[in-house]
């Protein structure tokens, strides 16, 4: 008898079940697909979506770069190579070569860690398919120029002051490890809070 | 199509040389019917099946060719016809040649006895539903001998899996045929279809209880047949790379899928008229032709909602296995088309002329089916929470 | 009369076989579609990870841990990050042990919705593994805001977290849990309890609880046996004692206790489980620095030691042996996935060859894990 049980229940257990997932699938027609129409069907690039910290392709602002070699020692491949000689006549740093193998390097970002300035950093930029593997060396020294040295007052010069101001914002929001980002976030939040009532606006 | 001609040919229109004539023009149709009509809509239907299945998944599907993607077929049909044809060197070239035709004859021989309305038939055979079941099993022999051409372990597999499953569906889906046979007396499609009437309760689907659930075992054989999920074992792609298909290339291969793809709406016509109502419609119109188009539409309305349906079941569903298969098909579908048979053979003694008000009660509990259903659906919507998909940028 | 002979017949599945899960090669003998035996031959992803350890020093092998699993890389950082902390004796803050907590939860939560999804693929349900990739991406999403990467995270460094959580991050993902706990229930409806489903992976691939023991499974695949073996709570690290959490495991309710269904539902259970770990994370965090201070040029004393993490396919074992200098003198990881690959020839005798697909599958090995 159990035999014959078995048997209907394996029926009903059948049917039912199909019953359900199909009206999961058929509530999915109603759905929003996920999906994203990358990369021409978009009301936003790709890029300006990304967050703060995504991990792009390496770029250096060699205004700020103080030739420090901080990330060439700390690059776990080797990808970037930078050549910084002192000048006999000047005695000032001079940059000749920064070059960043794109083929190489994995973004694991432990370069944009140790930098004073925030000279190298992650864009959000990943669209980095070429022709030739040489093609994918960025060389960032076109003429060889001289090293940033960092001055002990805010920085003057209106030129660099911008590119300095963009390095240490990106140097305070994400790259130096372990910054208590969202207390001082909320902290700043509460400031504002306090500071507005007493603001007429 | 066929009373027509005989007619042109009996007031003598084409002269003495009538009979000739008459052939080349039933050839010519045909070839269009083909052509003009069962390839396009492989193809159309591949492009649906795109769709639906990416919205399922949250997907957008084909979209780039022509307006929403409609031109992907074309696309894709052209870009197999340039592909370069390759035939393994240790196959059995005659073969490995051969086996896609058959396939694709045997998707293409019942259309000759498609009923898409009361005229319009290339020729009501008075076995009509006999001759469309036997033909479509062709497809076994030029999926066995793909399978074996190949010279290719995956694809002997998936052949003789094919062969096996396609086999022992038979017997489910031709003594569900039965039941309808039994109560029509006719073998004939145009026959079946007008034993039934427009209305949902005049449809053989709810003349009974067995007749429902025999609609249900042929359905379900039939997408067997078809090699549809989920029994799609020949060509489990997880577990055979490609099943029977994996050693083709180019032309050869599409026209496997352009089979798989048509064999539905074959499947759809052959529910549609047994136990659909087929292209029955109300009287509104006394003008035959405008009376055969709509019953065109009508007919050709359930065919595409069946084929929606196992679209749908295919993207719902996981893959059996070979032997739950065949024991789903000898111990379940087998025995339960036997009792069908037997019981409608009871229902029709009792009933000659079939019992009208069991017609309104199965509409009923179909129609309290449907409203559970779409209770479920809207439970699952509701649950669903869409705000919360991030990066809304579509 | 003669007796029916069948031949035996030699089967080549993978490297490049679609369900094989990453270059795996399995050589297949079967008899029709049975299976006499299904060898596995592993190698074809080997990058000698543990080598390179021995080149590029203590931080610098942070981003090659994520290499060692891609699909969970949070656990092999935090592996690798305690390892080094235990060898320097560093001690990493508690908001730092929180965010390595809540990065490897939702890495697990990652990480089990990628294997069921493939389950499903596997046995040639598509749409679920659609959808469980579509959760998975949410997931990936945030972590890419709290990391700046999707799969190859290099989140953990030694002696706590790189970075901090982002302001706002902790709403949204509690909402993501909110989203994600009915689209599990679900995805159950649609694929673990659909008949078909259950029928192609209960009573499959039996595995007893001592063969497990005897074979090293571990993780979801030692628990699919009914042997209650949760690294996170039997030798508990980081912060996991401050969680309330059960572990799941298997109960044979589909069929036998430890077959292919059981490992999988285990799979289901620990993420409901990683849900409750990470809503109690993410509102006990407490604030704080999250990284301890460690040297550029990091020389922990010389000595060895092995860090035990619960990763999503198991025990995963890291062992530093160091010299004194600034590079490891050996590195050693254990893989779950390795364990698992031992077992299949055993378990594929007698079984059809659409089984071991669903086999592999479910003791959801990683190539990479695999091979190193």
């Amino acid at each position: 008898m159990s035999g014959v049980s078995d048997y209907v229940q394996n029926i009903k257990e059948t049917v039912s079940t199909i019953f359900e997932g199909m009206a999961i699938t058929a509530s999915h027609f109603m759905r929003k697909p996920y999906t994203v129409q990358y990369p021409d069907r978009m009301a936003v690039r790709v890029q300006d979506t990304l967050p703060f910290r995504y991990r792009g392709i390496l770029e250096v602002d060699l205004e700020i770069c103080t030739g420090c070699l901080a990330c060439e020692r700390l690059c776990p491949i080797d990808c970037i190579t930078i050549v910084a000689d002192k000048d006999p006549v000047t005695k000032q740093l001079l940059l000749s070569q920064f070059d960043i193998d794109i083929a190489k390097c994995m973004y694991c970002g432990l370069c944009s860690e140790p930098c004073p300035t925030g000279s190298i950093h992650h864009t959000t930029e990943f669209e980095g398919a070429d022709y030739s593997l040489e093609s994918l060396i960025r060389r960032f020294v076109k003429d060889p120029v001289i090293a940033y040295k960092p001055k002990k007052g805010p920085e003057t010069d209106q030129r660099i002051a911008p590119i300095l101001n963009r390095g240490m914002a990106y140097l305070d929001q994400w790259a130096i490890p372990g910054s208590d980002a969202e207390a001082k976030a909320a902290a700043d939040k509460a400031a504002a809070e306090t500071a507005a009532p007493g603001e007429p606006s | 199509m066929q009373t027509l001609i005989e007619n042109l040919v009996n007031a003598g229109t084409f002269g003495k040389n009538a009979s000739v004539v008459a052939a080349i023009v039933i050839f010519v149709l045909s070839a269009v019917v083909f052509l003009g009509v069962a390839f396009p809509f492989a193809g159309i239907v591949s492009w649906v099946e795109r769709r639906v299945w990416a919205r399922i998944q949250s997907r957008v599907g084909p979209n780039r060719v022509g307006p929403n993607g409609f031109l992907q077929w074309l696309a894709d049909g052209v870009k197999h016809v340039c592909k370069e044809d390759i035939i393994p060197d240790d196959s059995d070239p005659t073969l490995f040649k051969t086996a896609p035709y058959l396939v694709v004859l045997a998707f293409v021989l019942p259309w000759a006895v498609m009923p898409f309305s009361s005229s319009l038939i290339l020729a009501d055979l008075n076995v009509g539903i006999l001759y469309m079941t036997s033909v479509t099993a062709l497809t076994v022999v030029g999926v066995l001998m793909a399978g074996w051409a190949s010279n290719d372990k995956w694809s002997l597999i998936g052949g003789i899996r094919s062969a096996a499953q396609i086999v022992s569906y038979e017997i489910p889906a031709g003594l569900s045929i039965f039941p309808v046979v039994l109560m029509t007396g006719t073998l004939s499609m145009q026959g079946i279809i007008r034993a039934q009437g427009w209305a949902p309760q005049h449809w053989f689907l709810f003349a009974n209880p067995f007749t429902f659930i025999a609609a249900n075992i042929l359905y379900i054989s039939a997408l067997a047949e078809g090699n549809r999920t989920p029994f799609d074992l020949p060509e489990a792609e997880s577990e055979l790379v490609a099943g029977f298909a994996t050693e083709y290339s180019g032309m050869r291969y599409l026209f496997f899928f352009m089979a798989e793809w048509g064999n539905l709406f074959i499947i759809g016509a052959i529910i549609t008229t047994l136990f659909l109502g087929g292209w029955q419609c109300p009287h509104i119109t006394k003008n035959v032709v405008l009376m055969n188009v709509l019953q065109l539409i009508v007919f050709n309305v359930k065919v595409l909602a069946l084929v929606f349906l196992s679209m749908w079941i295919r993207a719902t569903l996981p893959r059996v296995r070979i032997d739950q298969l065949m024991l789903l098909c000898w111990k379940y579908f087998v025995p339960i088309s036997f009792v069908d048979m037997i019981g409608t053979a009871v229902w029709v003694a009792i009933w000659p002329d079939g019992n009208a008000f069991m017609g309104y009660i199965m509409l009923a509990g179909a129609i309290v089916v449907a409203v559970l259903f779409i209770q479920r659906v809207i439970f699952y919507l509701r649950r669903s929470r869409m705000e919360m998909y991030f990066n809304p940028t579509i | 009369m003669s007796t029916l002979r069948t031949e035996e017949m030699t089967l080549n599945m993978g490297p490049q076989h679609p369900s094989t899960h990453g270059v795996l090669r399995f050589v297949v003998r079967a008899d029709g579609e049975v299976m006499r035996e299904a060898i596995p031959d592993v190698g074809y992803l080997h990058r000698s990870i543990e080598k390179i350890a021995e080149k590029v020093g203590y931080h610098g092998f942070m981003p090659y841990t994520d290499r060692v699993d891609y699909v969970c890389a949070m656990f092999t950082n935090q592996g690798w990050g305690s390892a080094c902390e235990r060898l320097g004796n560093i001690e990493v803050p508690k908001r730092g042990e929180y965010c390595r907590v809540i990065a490897a939860e939702f890495n697990r939560l990652a990480s089990h919705l990628l294997s069921i999804g493939t389950m499903g693929m596997d046995i040639g349900a598509m749409t679920p593994f659609t959808h469980a990739i579509r959760e998975r991406e949410m997931i990936n999403d945030l972590i890419e805001e709290l990391c700046g990467a999707r799969l190859t995270f290099n989140y953990m460094r030694i002696g706590g977290v790189a970075w901090d959580l982002p302001p706002g991050w902790r709403e949204k993902s509690n909402a993501y849990l909110d989203h994600l706990e009915p689209i599990l229930d679900e995805f159950n409806n649609l694929l673990s309890y659909n008949k078909i489903y259950v029928e192609r992976l209960a009573n499959i691939g039996i595995i007893t609880a001592k063969e497990a023991i005897d074979y090293n499974l571990v993780g979801p695949n030692l628990r699919g046996c009914g042997v209650k073996w949760d690294i996170r709570k039997d030798i508990p690290y980081s912060v996991y004692p401050d969680f309330d959490f059960d572990v799941p495991v298997g109960n044979g309710h589909w069929g036998t206790l430890g077959d292919s269904m059981d490992r999988y539902m285990v799979r289901v259970f620990e993420m409901k489980e990683s849900v409750k770990i990470l809503r109690q994370a993410l509102a006990k965090i407490p604030s704080g620095p999250v990284l301890a201070k460690v040297p550029r040029n990091f020389k922990p004393p010389a000595g060895e030691c092995q860090i035990r993490v619960e990763s999503a396919r198991g025990d995963m074992g890291w062992y530093v042996v160091s010299d004194g200098t600034g590079y490891p003198w050996r590195v050693h990881v254990r893989t779950g996935s390795f364990a698992a690959m031992g077992i299949i020839q055993k378990l594929s005798q007698g079984l059809m060859i659409a089984d071991l697909v669903t086999l592999i599958a479910s003791l959801d090995v990683i190539a990479p894990e695999i091979d190193r």
